[in-house]
């Protein structure tokens, strides 16, 4: 703690950047910082409660961290994805964001809960995590702690999934879909959403429904969940997000699962691999180009 | 409100057949906006279009729908009679009820409605189009050469006495590529350097012409009429505005056994040199691999190993600092024109599906040699001066074998076409021995003589009748060393008897492959190249000489094993269409191209990745004091084909196809769907 401090308090003191991005203490559990003094860096904090992704504060859709001057960001490997993804995608020059990585040993799935991080409490996708040391970082800190306890449940959850009938999953979906309030949220939370005028949001022609009835969900949720094909950082945002609780972890990562078969293309810190999106190898599989 | 006409075709029976037009005519005649809807036998006659234009001009139309045939076949016209009315040309649509309906349906009923389901479709669209302005590009009057062969001298002569600029881009130290090493070239057993030096010195006299020799072309942009090229300079160590080519550097030059390369590797040459005596330029280069001074400093020597060359040279052009050096050349049209080399006989292949010969000994017998190698003996100006000696103890062959389709036709040694020259100049070649060995022994296996064209297959008769050259028609299947002489064990297929010759020397007439490295020059300027790496052309009929780039053309060898004549006439046609290209102030192109709105555009860029042509540019988007807002996606209508990959991929639908917006296509299946 005391490590990630003195480099927050450092970076501003010699002007290296303007603002801190990273987590304090709040009235509900931590909540975001935005550190531009020493003062407010010393009250940063990092534990399993930081499982908010402060990445999408960087996208250039989010205009407010921008206004304070260059930031410094604190991401966990998870969320250095997202910092690569904004890269890739040119929404972000690399040299404009100082990360600071931190060692990261799983957090929790509700950051205001009270309760320690346990094989109950831990995020969905943190089991088996395997970038718990961003690559994608100026500055990592803390020492490596234990892995994250207990063990996917996503896998079993998918495995189910598709032991079902197309009929059965069909059913699923409308029931998990129908709830949907078309509210956006997970779009606002999402770091790769950074679309200056969001396709749903299109008129003439109106492709996706703007309307809450199952109908428009559908629409929406499948549209989002393939744009995000592949492209998704798996940071958990969305869901966390959503209202209804709509499971929409379950349908990016059967997606990225599907983008890595078939096209060998696994999320990453590293902005030097080429967007799925637009990049092709020319042994990708296209037996369903007719 | 939209006033829309529908124009519906009988195509004679073609249509009106299977499709009852009146009835089509009728019904789309009660859709809203549609004002005018009529059939009539023959749309594209020109009464046809005259009830086009008078409805247009009576009915005050802002729409024009021609139920008719593929707009593949008469967009055009209806778009021209439209404009001649004047109504602007992309207000009008074709429905295609012709290769779309009658010709694939049978049943009358059901065919007209479908007739009427396409109608209205395209109905829909076209109430939705909006007046698109043809696009406009000034052209470059300038053309760009690759390759200084006999093709490409002649494509930059044709094209600077039709009064373009030219660079002309050679990567050796001289222009005259390959017809430069043949001593006499067939049908007519003229003297090959004699008939292409003229050529040569006139290039490098022309007023309108650039001469790059030793440069390759680095990188190119832009798109027909505006390319953008940049070419590497490659150091020669010679200051060319100094150097008066008087020799006295390779006289003095200290390393003197370099197997030349315009030789073949049977002569030798010094390390600062020029390829041969009327070499144009006539200004020497270092060939730095072999030059004593730069082999020093590369084993870090501290003092200079030699520098005779320098101070043999009255004019102090030495120069040993000299780097690459990069020009930009903007130019309008690009011809290439980089030529052939011949299939390796020795053991390493260029490419994986090659498997060389080791039946014929991997070239390692000194007295198999291949064509090239036969030309250099034969010229005068060859290492021998042109006395027929064999390489490996100057004797006099008395007994000389050709093999005939070595590598060519041969799939299984990894190339199944024919090279297509080689049938000539083994019959050339055979009478060159006997002119100079008038009592020599000539034998040819071959598989067919293929001697097509212009007095070729008297040529080949000539060998045989008056120089009596032997043919055998059969395949070889062993060359080898056997103390003086060199074996070789074949049959002859029409006899049905083995073969064993002992001769003095054999040469093989190897296939004519495309140039090393063509892939990514083909790469580099967008060009597609078949399997073998010939660069393709765009249609092998109709467009033999164009490229499936636009201003991209191709001339010679690097698209076909070609001979001079085949050469020259590409050569000629591409010179041809380019100066067809320049004789526009402006080319025209259809705007149905891809536009970015701005405002919307996030500038993910993806669509910059998916385009195929490159058309994607970054535009820089500020306030008005000038302040760096973001940087967003820009089309150049000019490089941009229309294809609409930009389109799908944009996740915010920020790019539109004109002509083809998602409005308008959507409009179209909602005509149908709803
Ligand atoms: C043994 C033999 C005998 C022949 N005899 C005859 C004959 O008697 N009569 C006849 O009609 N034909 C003959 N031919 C065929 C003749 O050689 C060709 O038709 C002719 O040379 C083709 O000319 P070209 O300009 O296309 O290619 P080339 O002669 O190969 O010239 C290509 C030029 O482009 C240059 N170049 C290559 N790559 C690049 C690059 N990337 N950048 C810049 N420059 C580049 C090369 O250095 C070269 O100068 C013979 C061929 C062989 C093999
Ligand atoms: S956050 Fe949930 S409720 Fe809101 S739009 Fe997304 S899926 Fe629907
Ligand atoms: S894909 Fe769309 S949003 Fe992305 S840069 Fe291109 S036009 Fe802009
Ligand atoms: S329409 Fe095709 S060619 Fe034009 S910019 Fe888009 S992708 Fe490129």
């Amino acid at each position: 703690m005391k490590e990630l401090r003195d480099l927050a308090t450092k970076l501003l003191a010699e002007g290296t950047v303007n603002v801190v991005l990273g987590w304090e203490e709040g009235p509900r559990g931590v909540r975001p910082a935005f550190a531009t003094d020493a003062a407010a860096a010393g009250r940063l904090v990092f534990d399993p409660r930081c499982t908010q992704n402060l990445v999408p504060y960087l996208s250039p859709r989010r205009t407010q961290v921008k206004k304070l001057g260059k930031a410094a960001v604190v991401v966990k490997g998870c969320d250095a994805r997202a910092v690569a993804g904004l890269v890739r995608e040119t929404q972000l020059a690399r040299e404009d964001v100082v990360v600071i990585g931190v060692r990261c040993g799983g957090v929790i799935a509700d950051p205001a809960s009270p309760e320690p991080l346990s094989p109950a409490t831990v995020a969905d996708r943190c089991p088996g995590c395997n970038s718990r040391e961003p690559k994608l970082a100026d500055h990592t800190v803390g020492e490596l702690p234990a892995a994250p306890p207990g063990e996917s449940r996503r896998d079993v959850r998918i495995a189910d999934l598709e032991a079902r009938t197309a009929d059965e999953r069909w059913a699923f979906w409308q029931d998990e879909l129908g709830r949907c309030v078309r509210c956006h949220a997970c779009r606002e939370a999402c770091p790769m959403c950074f679309c200056e005028r969001c396709v749903a949001d299109k008129t003439q022609p109106q492709w996706v429904d703007s309307s809450p009835h199952p109908r428009g969900a559908f629409a929406w949720n499948v549209t989002r969940a393939l744009h995000l094909a592949g492209r998704c950082v798996d940071c958990g945002e969305c869901e966390r997000a959503c209202p209804v609780d709509i499971p929409l972890g379950l349908l990016n990562l059967k997606l990225a699962r599907v983008a890595s078969e078939r096209f060998g293309y696994t999320a990453t810190d590293d902005p030097a691999v080429p967007s799925p999106v637009g990049s092709f190898q020319k042994d990708d599989a296209q037996e369903f180009i007719l | 409100m939209a006033r829309i006409g529908v124009f519906v075709c009988h195509c004679g029976e073609n249509i009106g057949r299977t499709v009852d037009c009146a009835r089509v005519a009728g019904e789309i005649g009660k859709l809203p906006g549609v004002v005018h809807s009529v059939d009539y036998k023959y749309m594209c006659s020109d009464p046809g279009q005259a009830l086009i234009k008078q409805a247009i001009a009576e009915k005050g139309l802002t729409g024009v729908v021609v139920s008719a045939c593929s707009p593949h076949m008469h967009e055009r016209t209806f778009r021209r009679a439209a404009g001649g009315a004047g109504l602007n040309p992309f207000l009008c649509e074709m429905a295609n009820i012709r290769e779309h309906c009658s010709w694939i349906h049978e049943d009358r009923e059901a065919a007209t409605d479908k007739a009427i389901d396409l109608a209205r479709v395209i109905v829909e669209k076209v109430k939705r189009n909006v007046p698109l302005e043809t696009i406009r590009i000034p052209v470059e009057k300038r053309a760009l050469v690759i390759g200084g062969g006999i093709a490409g001298i002649q494509a930059a002569l044709d094209l600077a006495d039709g009064g373009a600029e030219v660079v002309l881009v050679e990567k050796e130290p001289s222009i005259g590529g390959h017809m430069s090493q043949l001593s006499e070239t067939f049908p007519t057993l003229d003297c090959s350097q004699c008939i292409l030096t003229p050529r040569m010195v006139e290039v490098y006299q022309h007023p309108r012409i650039r001469l790059m020799a030793y440069c390759e072309v680095d990188a190119v942009e832009g798109y027909i009429g505006n390319f953008k090229v940049t070419i590497r300079q490659k150091a020669r160590s010679v200051d060319e505005t100094k150097c008066n080519g008087c020799g006295a550097c390779q006289k003095a030059c200290v390393v003197k056994n370099v197997p030349s390369e315009f030789d073949e590797r049977l002569g030798k040459r010094t390390a600062i040199y020029v390829p041969f005596p009327q070499a144009v330029p006539n200004i020497p280069v270092i060939d730095r691999e072999h030059c004593a001074y730069f082999k020093g400093r590369a084993r870090g020597m501290k003092k200079d190993a030699c520098g005779k060359c320098k101070e043999a040279c009255a004019r102090g052009a030495i120069d040993f600092a000299q780097e690459d050096r990069f020009v930009t050349e903007k130019v309008g049209a690009i011809v290439v024109a980089t030529g052939y080399e011949l299939y390796s006989i020795g053991k390493d292949q260029p490419a994986a599906g090659l498997k060389g010969y080791g039946e014929y000994g991997y070239g390692t017998v000194p007295d198999v040699i291949d064509g090239l190698q036969f030309e250099r003996l034969a010229s005068a100006s060859g290492p021998t001066a042109g006395k027929l000696l064999r390489p490996s103890d100057g004797k006099v062959p008395k007994k000389i074998v050709f093999l005939q389709c070595v590598g060519s036709r041969d799939p299984a040694k990894g190339i199944d076409y024919c090279s297509k020259v080689c049938c000539m100049y083994v019959a050339k070649h055979t009478m060159l021995y006997r002119h100079k060995v008038h009592d020599g022994e000539a034998t040819v296996f071959y598989m067919d003589v293929r001697a097509a064209g212009k007095g070729y297959d008297e040529f080949t008769r000539r060998a045989v009748e008056e120089d009596g050259a032997v043919y055998v028609r059969g395949r070889v299947s062993r060359v080898y060393r056997d103390g003086d002489v060199v074996k070789v064990l074949g049959f002859d297929t029409l006899n049905g008897t083995p073969v064993e010759i002992d001769a003095d020397m054999v040469v093989l007439a190897t296939a004519m492959r495309p140039r090393k490295g063509i892939e990514k020059l083909a790469q580099t300027l967008s060009v597609s190249y078949d399997r073998h790496g010939f660069i393709n052309e765009a249609h092998p009929k109709l467009r033999p000489v164009e490229t499936n780039t636009a201003g991209v053309f191709v001339a010679g060898a690097c698209q076909a094993p070609r001979d001079i004549p085949d050469s020259v006439a590409m050569a000629s046609a591409a010179a041809a269409k380019v100066l067809g290209l320049f004789s526009n102030e402006m080319l025209e192109r259809e705007p149905t191209v891809a536009r970015v709105d701005a405002a919307l555009c996030a500038g993910c860029f993806h669509c910059e990745r998916v385009c195929p042509y490159g058309a994607v540019e970054h535009k820089e988007v500020r306030d008005r004091k000038g302040n760096l807002l973001k940087v967003v996606a820009d089309v150049n209508p000019g490089v941009c084909q229309g294809c609409g990959t930009c389109q799908a991929t944009c996740p915010s639908k920020s790019v539109e196809l004109m002509g083809f917006t998602d409005e308008q296509i959507y409009a179209e299946v909602n005509a149908l769907a709803l």
